[in-house]
């Protein structure tokens, strides 16, 4: 029985270790939290209510944050901001280095947003929205 | 000179032509061609109009649509131009590699996720970038050859990243060293389709294209729908783009030589820049919907023609059907008109004229040989036989026989001349231009000869023979009753002659039978006319003075003369042969009148008949009477035919026969006018005699002159000795009557007592005496 319970237990803390890869989308503690929808809008330069913010194109939680939020890889998300940028209605999201340089980032810009892997998440901002 | 008559013409024909115009044949096909006329006019001018305004907006829409691309390159450019200098400046100011950090932390750099900076050393190698990229080494490409003699903004032909599956465009500018020798270049590195992201198909459509042109013909990138190309075949640069120093684009519609697609291309010279944009809009996709109007409106102009047509050819046939039927009614009713005229000029039995057109003829003949002074001939014709053929074969014989005179007769003439059916077997012939007399002749012998072939009638042959009397004009008479007439007269005078031959007519035959001939003529009608009728004198006993019988005497009212005396007639009746119908009519009228009498329950009367010579010589006499009794009912005990003593005797032994026959029959025979006609007593005695009936003559002098009253007295003694009842007539007054009582007369005629009267009166008188008889058995005495 206790046995049972243990093993319950490992795989309960196996998920949880698939939780923590899991993407955070983070926003000031100050701000509102976006719905999936708008988080969407944001990354593709449809919404400017906040100001986005990237991690590095070789980063691999850039790819998958992309294809969760807006499901689109990330040459048509190139194509879509091709577009924005040459027709200059607006600028690319500022490429940070890692989820730590982001959470600062958010934390220190009432406007801004980002998305950083859970087991960067602390206090110093508001998780927004658990991308799984 | 236009005169009011030429005016009137004038008016008269446009008239007239406005008449044809109305008319439907060509009414119908003038509104069908207008009306088709300002269908396809409408049509083709909107269609005209459609593709004018979508040409127009093509060409305005590719004009401004190279403003805007034009604006977003020559922006994307100078971004990309004033980051090479950002770069050079602080490349050549500052420290070599680590610029690139500096200024990205700085944001100073183009975002990363589309461009890539980079920095090449002398020999073409790139020693520092902004973020990883797959050109390493730039060594032999123009970019970098470029900037080794000039310090200009190089932009690089396309290059290929087959990895990616994508273009990539370089643009790069010269480095310097502190000496300012070459030191290598600075790059940006960016997705050749970047340039054309602004693709924007609701504007360009999947066909059109958007593209940055290298002055030296090749294409930096260019973008039509979803597909981005770049390099390829180099193109005539100057061909596509307009000479620098053109402000106002011109729009050409081309086709494109990269990819055969007809456009509305407008390009533009960049300045500052070795490159020119085009902008193209596919004619096919902006003339689709114009094209789609175009189709939509030609099928239903086409449908509208076709309905409009077929209408009209509806219309047409029903109006040309109505017309038709219209005419046929009006054919119709002229050819119904021109029958009942036909029928109005023209015997029905032999179709040759009849007498109202013969008539007209004639009248036309005159007037012509008048005015030419010519002569003219007419011809009586009559056959000779016909009656006889007619009773003996019956009528339809006859006819057949009157169509085969007809017939021949036509052929003995000439087209000119005319031949007409007067009515029973009277033709008349005019032959309109005589040279001379002989000519008539020889016509009237040409007939005599055609009518005395024999005829086939009923599979027996037949022969008859005509008679013919021809007038002349002017000689015989001057108008055409007196040609006709005397025509006529000449004709008798051949029957005369014998018949079967001609006569002309001559003053002298005139003069000698004229009022006969005139009656004659109308005799001939009188039957038909119902021109006769019957009086009746009564004979009484000459003791009682009752009524004992009637005499019938023939009364002729004729229409212009009056009543004609029979004594004025019958010779000419006789003569002709008349005598015969009119005597069986007078018998038949006779009878039936005694017959009715009695149905009226008048008492029996006996009726007496006078029989002509004519009569009592035909063969028929006996069979007619035989028939005649029956047909009426009759009593021939009752009907006393009275015959002329002169008759008698001409031919004893025919009179004999005769008279048995009638005896035989139960008829009763008087002789009429007794005395005068020096009969031998002994022939007489031989006689089945009933009554002799004593002449006028000797009752008138029977009071006065003695000779009269003895041989009165004689006669009426033989009478009783020979058992024959004995009548006086002429009885005119009371003296005579008184004689003739005393010598034992017993019946007695006459004016005394007895004017003849018409029927009804006599009826009145038998009716009265019916109921007189017992109080005044001798009123008449």
């Amino acid at each position: 029985m206790n046995k049972q319970i243990a093993l319950l237990l490992v795989g309960l803390l196996s998920t949880g270790a698939t939780f923590g890869a899991d993407i955070i989308v983070i926003v000031h503690p100050t701000a509102a939290a976006p719905t999936k929808e708008q988080v969407a809008d944001i990354y593709l330069g449809k919404s400017r209510a906040y100001t986005p913010l990237d991690q590095t194109e070789a980063s691999p939680i850039r790819a998958e944050f992309y294809q969760k939020v807006t499901g689109r890889d990330l040459t048509q998300v190139k194509s879509a901001w091709s577009r924005i940028v040459f027709t200059g209605k607006g600028q690319p999201p500022r490429e940070l280095l890692d989820s730590a340089a982001v959470k600062q980032a958010v934390a220190a810009d009432p406007k801004a947003i980002g998305y950083i892997d859970r087991s960067a998440l602390d206090a110093t901002v508001k998780a927004a929205l658990a991308l799984n | 000179m236009f005169t009011n008559d030429a005016w009137s013409q004038v008016a008269h024909t446009s008239r007239r032509c406005l008449h044809r115009v109305a008319e439907p044949a060509i009414l119908f096909p003038a509104i069908a061609t207008l009306v088709l006329g300002v269908i396809w006019a409408w049509t083709l001018n909107l269609i005209s109009v459609e593709r004018t305004a979508a040409e127009h907006a093509a060409t305005l829409s590719s004009r401004e649509l190279v403003d805007t691309y034009e604006a977003q390159v020559v922006r994307a450019l100078r971004e990309i131009d004033q980051t090479l200098k950002v770069v050079k400046y602080a490349y050549e100011v500052r420290d070599k590699q680590i610029v690139l950090q500096e200024l990205k932390a700085r944001a100073l750099l183009p975002p990363d996720m589309l461009f890539v900076v980079s920095i090449t050393d002398r020999n073409g190698n790139v020693v520092a970038s902004s973020r990883p990229s797959a050109v390493t080494r730039v060594a032999d490409q123009d970019v970098f050859q470029n900037q080794r003699r000039s310090d200009t903004l190089s932009v690089g032909r396309p290059q290929a990243d087959p990895s990616a599956g994508v273009w990539r465009l370089l643009f790069s500018r010269r480095l310097n060293s502190v000496d300012g020798s070459f030191a290598g270049v600075a790059m940006v590195e960016v997705e050749a389709a970047y340039f054309v992201s602004g693709y924007d198909t609701s504007k360009l459509g999947a066909r059109g294209v958007l593209g940055i042109l290298g002055t030296d013909g090749i294409f930096r990138v260019r973008r039509s729908g979803e597909e981005v190309a770049a390099a390829g075949d180099p193109v005539d640069y100057k061909a596509v783009v307009p000479a620098e120093g053109a402000f106002e684009t011109a729009v050409m519609v081309s086709t494109n030589a990269w990819d055969g697609v007809r456009r509305y291309t407008s390009a533009r010279q960049l300045y500052d820049f070795p490159l020119a944009v085009i902008v193209g809009l596919s004619e096919d996709e902006r003339l689709a919907a114009a094209n789609t109007g175009m189709r939509t409106y030609l099928w239903r102009a086409s449908a509208g023609s076709a309905i409009l047509i077929l209408i009209v050819a509806i219309l047409g046939r029903l109006s040309r059907q109505l017309a038709l039927s219209r005419q046929h009614a009006v054919d119709e009713q002229i050819a119904h008109a021109a029958r009942v005229e036909y029928l109005a000029y023209h015997d029905g039995l032999t179709a040759l004229p009849n007498r109202s057109l013969f008539s007209k003829l004639l009248g036309q003949g005159i007037q012509h040989a008048h005015r030419y002074n010519k002569q003219l001939a007419v011809l009586f014709l009559d056959l000779d036989r016909f009656k006889q053929i007619n009773d003996s074969l019956g009528h339809q014989a006859g006819d057949q026989l009157l169509q085969e005179v007809a017939t021949r007769l036509k052929t003995c003439l000439r087209d000119s001349d005319a031949v007409a059916r007067l009515g029973g077997d009277e033709f008349v012939v005019l032959l309109p231009e005589l040279e001379d007399e002989t000519h008539a002749a020889t016509v009237a012998q040409k007939i005599l000869s055609a009518v005395a072939r024999p005829f086939v009638l009923i599979g027996q042959e037949f022969r008859v023979t005509a008679s013919v009397g021809i007038s002349t004009y002017p000689q015989d008479g001057l108008d055409e009753q007196t040609l006709t007439k005397n025509a006529d007269i000449a004709m008798y005078q051949a029957k005369d002659e014998g018949k079967n031959n001609f006569q002309f007519y001559s003053e002298k035959l005139n003069t000698d039978s004229l009022e006969r001939l005139a009656l004659d003529l109308s005799l001939r009608h009188a039957l038909e006319r119902n021109e006769f009728r019957l009086d009746y004198q009564a004979k009484r006993d000459i003791r009682s003075g009752l009524i004992t019988g009637m005499e019938g005497l023939l009364r002729w009212q004729h229409p212009y003369l009056g009543t004609i005396a029979p004594m004025q007639f019958i010779p000419v009746a006789e003569e002709t042969g008349l005598i015969v119908p009119i005597g069986k009519w007078v018998l038949r009228t006779a009878c039936l009148q005694n017959v009715a009498w009695q149905k009226q329950g008048l008492p029996r009367m006996s009726m007496a008949i006078n029989l002509t010579a004519r009569q009592f010589a035909d063969e028929r006499l006996l069979p007619d009477l035989a028939e005649m009794l029956v047909a009426t009912g009759m009593d021939a005990q009752l009907l006393e035919l009275e015959i002329a003593e002169s008759l008698l005797m001409r031919d004893v032994a025919t009179s004999l026969r005769t008279l048995g026959g009638l005896k035989n029959m139960g008829i009763r025979i008087a002789i009429d006018d007794f005395g005068i006609g020096y009969s031998s007593l002994s022939t007489l005695k031989q006689f089945p005699l009933d009554t002799i009936k004593i002449d006028r003559s000797f009752i008138r002098d029977v009071a006065s002159v003695d000779e009269d009253k003895a041989l009165t007295e004689a006669i009426i003694a033989m009478g009783r000795t020979l058992s024959l009842t004995v009548v006086a007539q002429g009885v005119e007054t009371k003296e005579q009557a008184d004689f003739l009582r005393h010598n034992a007369c017993d019946e007695f005629q006459g004016f005394y007592l007895n004017v003849p009267m018409p029927a009804e009166q006599i009826a009145e008188l038998l009716r009265t005496q019916g109921h007189s008889q017992d109080n005044h058995p001798r009123a008449a005495a």
